[in-house]
């Protein structure tokens, strides 16, 4: 009778410790015969059982710890040179503690003001939609690419939805005609805008103009009072929920609508001048460069999609056919290196390129940057190329979204291994003309002191943006999305980005080299 | 593993109760417990639960070790111990320790036993 009760205690010990032993007690107790004794093993049975399960944690699990276990390929894959073991209430306290500290400090770093310690948390992660596509896009300056972008597939849904690049990429007969491109700032956008949609793209596919048999297509003489007033009302609700400052979209807001009771608006009648004209309105009160009304002759989809594949591969080729925007690499006089970068592509096509360019530069005494032409792109390419200019991972900027409420960091991926220009002196020569991107990669630089900035005062948009459908024909650039520097807690936003050397921008490579001379041979 | 016997004393009554009986003959744990209750006359007697418990550690620590079945046992299903030479080296300590502590203990016990003084008349 107290056999198999006996047999049920030693079945209710541990795995390890049950087939270690099970048949050695059971074979104790057959030995004993007097009940007394036999009542005793019982409770000694109880008591092992208590034990094992308390205290004996090497049994749980099959056979019991040895001090130096063995993998199946015979080499031993862990040893201790002890054979103490903590208890467990010990590794229970110490697990809490160790979890506390752990969340304790990543708080800590998290929240403070002082990055000393270069360890990079990652946030909550906005939707890569939200921030690739035309955010850093100078929407005036628009390319081949991006003019494809707003008249062959609607300016919303395709570039919104993908890993497009926002660096605008000019084409070589555009780069030869510079001269037109980088006057931005003395005509209002829209005016470019216009500009730049009447004519014809050179390259561009002939059908990818042509709308489909299914495509709805406006007419010029469709836009009515109604049809205005209803985009000036989907304008003005894209701007309230979503623009970085809501005081300044009120205003933008009450612009337009007292530009639309005035009749400031009824002159116009056609999409594409209607959209330019609401562009001007909004800037005029902004001075937001990021801002835009597009119009798009074909209609688009009220659900978001990804870009054409043809987008995308005309966009690689575009890169290729450009070196990725990375104009000029060499190395001048005084072993002094030189890059002359025309946007900041994206990095999942053009970071081969990127990577090509600083190794070849890898060698040199001092690295000049020339942004004077550079007119924006992607965030993270301005981190992979700030990467090389620094030692440890390093905090750019906080990339503060109003309507999310929420803040994405962006560091450097340093080190990058086998760079030797982590210490280097470093110069960027800025203009005018330098824009967004451009503009973040001069600020930071300039905050964390790392590089010296020469030439003239930039743009001055530090804005993201992302389309946003009114109706079938017509979308709104909001700027949702704003940089923070962790230094100077703002940005360039509206003032751009001042030179350490203020020289005019055709001289700005003469002076920087000069000045990269003085410190190599002061050093 | 320490190899200094004497940083692991003094030892617990179970673990010198075992050594102990393993000190002259190779046992099964069945032949331990018996003469677990020889050695201290009955009065100190070791369930399997603890023996096994104790075993094991002491098998961990390389001063026991396991020999298997014997051949021609009565019962197939027991397991033969042997204390190994380092387990040997700690007995002898923890017994040396014992020594030291009985013969201290007497010296003092002696030094401090009371006399028998007579009451003087006055």
């Amino acid at each position: 009778m107290l056999r198999p009760v006996y047999r049920c205690i030693l079945r209710l010990h541990p795995p390890g410790f049950r087939k270690r032993f099970e048949d050695e007690i059971l074979s104790i107790f057959d030995t004993t015969a007097t009940r007394p004794d036999q009542l005793r093993l019982l409770v000694d049975g109880f008591l092992s059982l208590t034990r094992q399960w308390m205290l004996r944690s090497e049994f749980w699990h099959g056979a019991p710890l040895r001090s130096a276990q063995t993998a199946p390929d015979g080499i031993p894959s862990f040893y201790s040179f002890d054979s103490f073991r903590p208890r467990t209430t010990a590794v229970i306290h110490g697990s809490v503690l160790t979890l506390t500290l752990f969340l304790a400090t990543c708080y800590g770093i998290r929240y403070s003001w002082i990055h000393v310690l270069h360890v990079r948390i990652p946030e909550a992660q906005f939707p890569r939609s939200e921030w690739l596509p035309e955010t850093r896009s100078w929407s005036s300056q628009s390319s081949v690419s991006s003019r494809q972008a707003s008249e062959s597939t609607a300016p919303l849904s395709p570039l919104s939805r993908a890993p497009l690049p926002l660096a605008q990429v000019p084409q070589r007969n555009e780069i030869a005609d510079t001269a037109r491109v980088r006057q931005p700032y003395r005509e209002a956008p829209y005016k470019r805008e216009q500009s730049l949609s009447t004519n014809k793209v050179p390259g561009l596919p002939a059908a990818t103009n042509a709308p489909s048999p299914t495509v709805e297509i406006l007419s010029e003489s469709a836009l009515d009072a109604g049809h205005r007033h209803l985009v000036i009302n989907g304008a003005i609700k894209h701007l309230r929920q979503y623009y970085v400052d809501p005081a300044v979209a009120g205003k933008m807001a009450a612009a337009l609508r007292k530009h639309e009771q005035n009749g400031d608006d009824d002159h116009v009648s056609d999409g594409e001048n209607f959209a330019g004209l609401l562009t001007q309105q909004m800037v005029e009160v902004s001075r937001d460069r990021h801002l835009a009304v597009v119009y798009s002759q074909i209609a688009i989809p009220e659900q978001e999609v990804g870009p054409p594949a043809e987008l995308i591969a005309r966009y690689r080729t575009d890169m290729e056919r450009t070196n990725c925007t990375f104009e000029t690499v060499k190395v001048l006089p005084n072993n002094i290196g030189y890059l002359k970068l025309n946007s900041f592509p994206d990095l999942s096509i053009c970071g081969t390129n990127a990577i090509a360019a600083m190794t070849s530069l890898n060698e040199t005494d001092a690295i000049i940057f020339d942004l004077r032409d550079n007119h924006g792109g992607v965030p993270s390419m301005v981190a992979f190329m700030a990467s090389y200019l620094f030692e440890h991972p390093t905090h750019l900027d906080d990339m503060y979204n109003r309507a999310q409420h929420s803040s994405l960091q962006s560091w450097t991926l340093s080190p990058v291994f086998g760079n030797k220009l982590a210490d280097k002196p470093a110069y960027v020569l800025i203009s005018h003309s330098t824009f967004s991107a451009a503009e973040e990669f001069s600020y930071d630089m300039k905050m964390l002191k790392r590089a010296t900035l020469v030439g003239e005062t930039t743009a001055g948009g530090a804005h993201m943006t992302r389309p946003r459908r009114i109706d079938g024909h017509f979308t709104i650039r909001v700027p949702d999305t704003t940089p923070i520097n962790p230094i100077s807690k703002t940005n360039w936003e509206g003032t751009g980005v001042t030179p350490d050397i203020n020289v005019r921008a055709a001289d700005a490579l003469t002076v920087a080299e000069k000045l990269a001379v003085t410190e190599l041979q002061r050093k | 593993m320490n190899n200094n016997p004497h940083a692991l004393l003094p030892l617990s009554p179970a673990t010198l109760h075992i050594l102990l009986s393993l000190a002259a003959e190779d046992m099964h744990g069945y032949g331990i417990m018996q003469e677990i209750a020889r050695q201290s006359q009955g009065k100190y007697k070791l369930g399997p639960g603890t023996l096994y418990d104790n075993l094991q550690k002491l098998i961990e620590r390389e001063w026991v070790e396991e020999l298997g079945h014997r051949p021609g046992d009565d019962d197939p299903r027991r397991r033969y111990y042997r204390l190994t030479s380092y387990g040997r080296g700690v007995l002898g300590a923890e017994t040396a320790r014992l020594a030291d502590v009985v013969r201290e203990a007497q010296m003092r016990l002696q030094i401090a036993r009371p006399r028998i003084v007579k009451p003087r008349r006055a």
